[in-house]
């Protein structure tokens, strides 16, 4: 066999035993298959046992999503529960600039469905900006109407809203947001903290498709919405008393403005708290274009007439006088400097004029204080001296913030400078004071109130997950004894029924109260025509449950007066009051 | 008949040949047995997972319109305040003719035991 053939000799020569050329191929192929597979398990024990955590973290990196829970901002309600601010979700409506391919037709179309100029969207959308905002927190059913027509280049997010249903009736007390939902005015920033809430944070393990894995590495931290606010308003006083406060500063009266505080008695909670023009919470305009105010809280006055309560009532407590003592001589002018009446504008410096003339007549503390004479109430007041003036206007709340829960409030001005010779006769009677709305309603509620002054506030309690807590820095003050007060109250009654004050009664109810004008300083500094008219009062006069400052600023010369401006509204506002507290009328017809 | 051989009994002839056991196949029932129980386990296992992802997307389904609700409720409250507004009321009920009367005229019940008005509200509550 050996022998057969040449080649194969050759071959056999060649090859040596077990190493025939298939077997070789197969061999070199395991190995080569080795190699590889083992390169495979070498990397595979490389990922998954070496390098696992690493790239077990990696992915799941990738597929972790943290987002910030934003909190639900607190609620406000009025005290029977009534909105009056809550946040909705809604939808922002942007634009990627770059991707719209017709913007004057986005613009037009747009501006005009979403009430923005089309001149400043057409700007916009043609700007170099990434993302522009067509229009934020656009009611949700909108915002899919204007997506469902597809345009490219615009897209929408989700954005809270505040809304304002009772719109401007509340907004002189609840104020508003900015557009990302920070207190800006009134009680939203005022309490904002609490309102704001705590955000939360979620961690969630998302797929391709932004959909939450199950049983994913998930980590959630809840936000804490914001606490609820109940307030103290009644939000049909408020309506009819913003109602009132619109017709007195249309015509006849024409007053620039005009600003109502409400306060129940017995608690010092504030019913209403309103003012005219009004001012629109989702336009941030008021009536007349003006920015946000609240005279009622933040302005100051001189509050004239009005301010004769505490002079006559300090005088009564200190027993300086009685009601019944009698004042020879009252005139109508009364010179404190000699030669200021000489000066036809000098009354601020030593020369006083009641505001109708008379003759010289005697006087008893109530006609005095019945009839608002300047003269005879500087003429007790000399009996109570400045010092005890000062002590008792002091602790009526004037001339320093009441803590009312409102923020900015306004302190006032005591003028009783020393060396001031005169200041304490003007302060007898109004003038070298100024006071805030609010602050004279306190006072007239300390009176109400059986000599008890108790700090005015809005919000009574506060809502939260741990429920519902009273709102606490109620401050209470005795300011005079009950027997003043009650003498105080039936000087207030004489006002209505035969003093200045009549247009201020009831139907049903007697009323007291003290009407207040004092003229205007112009911008020299000196009095001028205008006047700022008021009437400060309460109801029922021998059980008072409901007192109302009503500020009229500038009315027309012929309602200048107190009486003749201030005092109608009082009385609407006082009726309105007394029946939607339920107060059992007391008969005066 | 042939004689028959004589015994020989040798030392070896004592050892009796002692049929060993039989060689028996392994048992496959224990086996098959737990296999079942294993893949029964396993296919549970997958069955409880497959279970409790369908359940997660259930209750994300469940969470997502809690929240379209919740959502739909404070529209449907801020739309109720929006009508129980005393500014829109109060217009349309002057068009409906309610007014503020001009006179109004006071009743004074007495609630005192011995009074008529006690009586009448005991008989019919109409007073």
């Amino acid at each position: 066999m050996g022998s057969s053939g040449g080649a194969l000799s050759v071959a056999t020569v060649a090859t040596r035993p077990g190493w025939n050329p298939t077997k070789l191929r197969l061999a070199l192929i395991g190995i080569v298959m080795l190699l590889a597979w083992g390169v495979v398990a070498w990397r595979l024990v490389q990922v998954q046992v070496v390098l696992a955590p690493e790239v077990a973290d990696k992915g799941l990196q990738q597929r972790l999503v943290v987002e910030k829970l934003a909190p639900q901002r607190g609620k406000i309600f009025d005290r029977n529960g009534d909105l009056l601010a809550m946040t909705v979700e809604a939808e922002s409506l942007f634009a990627v600039p770059a991707q719209v391919e017709d913007p004057l037709w986005v613009a037009q179309q747009f501006g005009t469905l979403l009430s923005v100029d089309p001149d400043v969207l057409y700007e916009r959308l043609t700007s170099e900006k990434d993302f522009v905002y067509i229009k934020r927190q656009v009611d949700a059913s909108v915002a899919d109407d204007l997506l469902a027509l597809n345009v490219k280049g615009v897209y929408s997010l989700p954005e809270p809203a505040r809304e304002y249903p009772a719109g401007p009736i509340a907004s002189h007390v609840v104020g508003f947001v900015d557009i990302d939902g920070v207190g800006q005015e009134g009680l939203e920033i005022v309490y904002e903290d609490g309102l704001r809430g705590v955000p939360g944070q979620a961690r969630l393990e998302r797929d391709a498709n932004n959909i939450p894995i199950p049983q994913g590495d998930n980590d959630i931290v809840p936000a804490i919405p914001g606490t609820d606010l109940n307030t103290t308003i009644d939000l049909p006083l408020q309506y009819k008393a913003q109602q009132f406060c619109e017709e007195a500063i249309q015509k006849p009266v024409l007053a620039e403005s005009c600003w109502v505080v409400v306060l129940e008695v017995e608690t010092g909670e504030v019913l209403a708290l309103t003012g005219a023009p009004a001012f629109d919470p989702e336009t941030k305009t008021s009536d007349d274009g003006s920015p946000f105010s609240n005279f009622a809280v933040r302005g100051v006055y001189e509050p004239g007439s009005t301010q004769k309560l505490i002079t006559v009532a300090g005088a009564l407590e200190e027993g300086t006088v009685s009601i019944d003592t009698q004042f020879l001589g009252i005139a109508d002018v009364l010179e404190i400097k000699e030669g200021a009446c000489e000066s036809d504008d000098d009354e601020i410096q030593g020369c006083y004029r009641d505001f109708d003339e008379h003759e010289t007549v005697d006087m008893t503390v109530e006609e005095i204080f019945v009839q608002s004479s300047n003269v005879g109430t500087i003429t007790v007041a000399d009996t109570l001296g400045q010092d005890k003036l000062v002590e008792y206007i002091k602790a009526c709340g004037l001339g320093e913030p009441t803590g009312i829960d409102y923020g900015a409030e306004a302190s006032g001005i005591l003028n009783f400078a020393a060396g001031c010779e005169t200041c304490w006769a003007s302060g007898a009677i109004g003038y070298s004071v100024a006071v805030s709305p609010v602050q004279m309603a306190a006072a007239y509620a300390a009176i109400a109130n059986d000599g008890e002054w108790i700090t005015p506030h809005i919000v009574s309690s506060v809502t939260d997950g741990s429920g519902k807590t009273e709102v606490a820095g109620i401050e209470t003050r005795q300011v005079v004894s009950p027997e003043t007060a009650a003498l105080m109250r039936y000087l207030l009654a004489g006002v209505v029924d035969v003093g200045t004050g009549t247009s201020a009664a009831v139907d049903g109810y007697r009323v007291g109260g003290k009407t207040g004008t004092a003229n205007k300083l112009g911008d020299d500094g000196r009095y001028t025509e205008a006047t700022r008219a008021s009437f400060v009062g309460m109801a029922p006069i021998d059980d008072p449950k409901v007192v109302v400052a009503v500020l009229i600023d500038s009315p027309a010369h012929k309602y200048r007066t107190g009486g003749a401006s201030a005092a109608p509204v009082f009385s609407k506002v006082m009726e309105q009051a007394l029946h939607r507290l339920g107060v059992t009328p007391d008969g005066n017809e | 008949m042939s004689a028959r051989p004589e015994r020989v009994t040798s030392p070896q002839q004592r050892l009796r040949v002692l049929r060993g056991k039989r060689a028996t196949r392994p048992a496959l029932a224990p086996w098959m047995i737990m296999a079942i129980v294993g893949i029964a386990a396993f296919l549970g296992l997958v069955f409880a997972r497959t279970s409790l992802d369908n359940s997660a997307f259930e209750l994300v389904e469940l969470d997502t319109a809690i929240e379209q609700q919740v959502e739909l409720n404070q529209k449907l409250r801020l739309e109720i305040a929006r009508m129980e507004n005393p500014a829109r009321i109060a217009p349309l009920a002057e068009e409906m003719g309610l007014v503020i009367p001009d006179e109004t005229h006071q009743l004074l019940v007495d609630l005192s035991p011995s009074s008529d008005a006690v009586v009448l509200a005991d008989d019919g509550g109409n007073q």
